[in-house]
């Protein structure tokens, strides 16, 4: 089974900036890490090539640096990586950045399943997933928390829902986005880090995967981001509770059952 | 003073961290941990090889070890352990430790992450807990390597009652040596701990950073940025105070400090 995972480089939480022209993320600098829900796809492409055999591909899209995330999905257990990277990328919403890692799935070519994170966590959009399936033109599932079951011509996976889970086939080639309670994702361990460290990734740029240049990169991504901004403070509050520690505990319990909060 | 005692007396313990999961010089890091714990071995101290500390992800120190070929001396090696594991690392650690002769951990409880799993009771056949601790992780290694003689953290900034009584659950536990959270000065909960309990084996924290603040969260106040402070000097202290006792040395600086301490040594101040 020839496996593809989605891997995207974020910034590391609290190291986020945005570009006040264009709205979007500024991905140079700062602290980066692989997006969190991308390592729960990882491990599951490595689990089921540990089970099935083949071969796990991981693919992202960014600037240099975002090599990185893929030594991190190298090390992990994924066979081999390849990055898109070019400036004509730059700027790409999850429409074109869709089109762009299907261009890229397509070139690899024979590919059974794709997995990605349910979501990155900068955009939160959930799009990517969906997109590149759309683009393919194959099935997918969103949302999956349990691969039921790897049989030779499909898939059947258990996705959550809004009334709780439904369980699903898919026939290859295959579309998962995962949540986090599929797995738990392994700690790379040093011989494997430093095996990844050591590994050639390879750089496509769009000529390399056919791709459009009038469907990539800022100009040709129809989202329009109108403003952006923080999100709010979460309120806190702090409160005293003088007395003994029985009476504290009396009154911290009465101010829970108060606020509703038990 | 029975042997265990004896030997927490004889050297040092000096920390070492490990290289971090992201380290984007990940060779250059190895060299430097092995450099560190040549030098150590070298001078006869026993290196204190952390596990994910403050929850940074970082490879184990065993590893490391096998990895380089780092040549040792198991009995002069301790490793922490936390419960931020899956039991299947748990193992792995033990049983890499076990092959490369080493026998010493410290068990903790430890900082979490995002990014660390987190062992369950069930991983560590204590069903009725309601989650890991250092005890729990004290038992399971107990019953199932018995061939580890285990330590465990004192904390003497927790509430006296509490520490005291989770100490008591540690050593039922089967820890047998205790080491303490840094303190700088003479400690009303360390001199408890010495007095109540004469034969447990107790080593020493000291900071050996000059940035004291960096202790504000482990003592649970804010101490200034500016605060002015002698780790040298301080380690002194504490070993005139606490004579019968090891000495863990924390954040210790191995281009200036280091030869302090091994002329430290050398004198017979340990």
């Amino acid at each position: 089974m020839k496996i593809a995972v989605c891997v995207k480089q974020v910034p590391a939480a609290g190291d986020a900036k945005i570009n006040p022209e264009t709205k979007r993320i500024i991905r140079e600098g700062g602290k980066a890490v692989v997006n969190p829900f991308d390592l729960y796809a990882i491990e599951e492409a490595v689990r089921i090539k540990e089970r099935t055999g083949g071969e796990v591909i991981a693919l992202s899209m960014g600037p240099e640096k975002a090599k990185a995330a893929l030594t991190e999905a190298l090390s992990m257990g994924v066979d081999r990586a390849v990055l898109l990277s070019d400036r004509a990328f730059g700027g790409s919403d999850t429409w074109a950045t869709s089109y762009a890692l299907a261009k890229a799935i397509e070139k690899i070519g024979g590919v059974d399943l794709i997995l990605c994170g349910k979501q990155a966590v900068d955009g939160d959009t959930a799009q990517v997933g969906a997109g590149i399936a759309a683009k393919l033109d194959i099935m997918q599932a969103a949302n999956v928390w349990r691969i039921e079951e790897i049989g030779a011509d499909t898939v059947t996976v258990k996705r959550i829902n809004e009334r709780g889970w439904d369980v699903v086939r898919l026939a290859y080639p295959a579309l998962l986005t995962v949540v986090k309670d599929i797995n738990i994702p392994r700690i790379p361990k040093l011989r494997d880090a430093r095996a990844a460290r050591r590994a050639e990734i390879p750089v496509w740029k769009p000529e390399d995967i056919g791709a459009d240049p009038d469907k990539i990169g800022l100009k040709s991504s129809p989202t329009q981001v109108v403003k952006t901004a923080p999100p709010a403070a979460r309120g806190a509050e702090t409160l005293k509770i003088d007395g003994s520690s029985e009476e504290a505990a009396n009154v911290f319990v009465s101010e829970l059952i108060r606020r509703k909060l038990v | 003073m029975n042997t265990e005692k004896n030997y927490l007396h004889k050297s040092y313990h000096v920390e070492i961290i490990p290289p971090k999961q992201d380290s984007e010089k990940l060779e250059e890091d190895l060299i430097l941990f092995s450099s560190k714990l040549e030098r150590v071995m070298n001078s006869g101290f026993t290196a204190s090889i952390t596990d994910n500390a403050m929850g940074l992800l970082a490879f184990q120190g065993h590893e490391c070890i096998e990895e380089l070929g780092i040549p040792i001396k198991p009995g002069q090696i301790l490793i922490h352990l936390n419960t931020f594991h899956t039991k299947k690392d748990l193992h792995e650690i033990l049983t890499g430790c076990l092959k490369l002769g080493i026998t010493s951990i410290l068990a903790v409880s430890g900082d979490g992450s995002t990014r660390l799993p987190k062992l369950s009771p069930a991983d560590v056949e204590a069903e009725n807990a309601a989650s890991v601790t250092s005890v729990e992780l004290i038992s399971y290694i107990r019953k199932n390597f018995p061939q580890f003689r285990v330590g465990a953290a004192f904390n003497p900034y927790e509430p006296e009652k509490h520490e005291f009584e989770k100490l008591d659950r540690k050593l039922a536990a089967g820890a047998s040596f205790v080491i303490t959270q840094p303190i700088i000065d003479r400690n009303a909960a360390v001199d408890r701990l010495l007095r109540e309990y004469p034969e447990l084996p107790v080593v020493i924290e000291a900071w050996m950073s000059k940035k004291l603040y960096l202790l504000s969260d482990v003592v649970g106040y804010p101490i200034p940025e500016d605060a002015e402070y002698d780790p040298i000097a301080t380690l002194q202290k504490l070993e005139d105070i606490y004579s019968g006792c090891g000495s863990y040395l924390s954040l210790l600086g191995f281009k200036t400090q280091y030869p302090i301490i091994e002329e430290m040594a050398k004198e017979g101040a340990v």
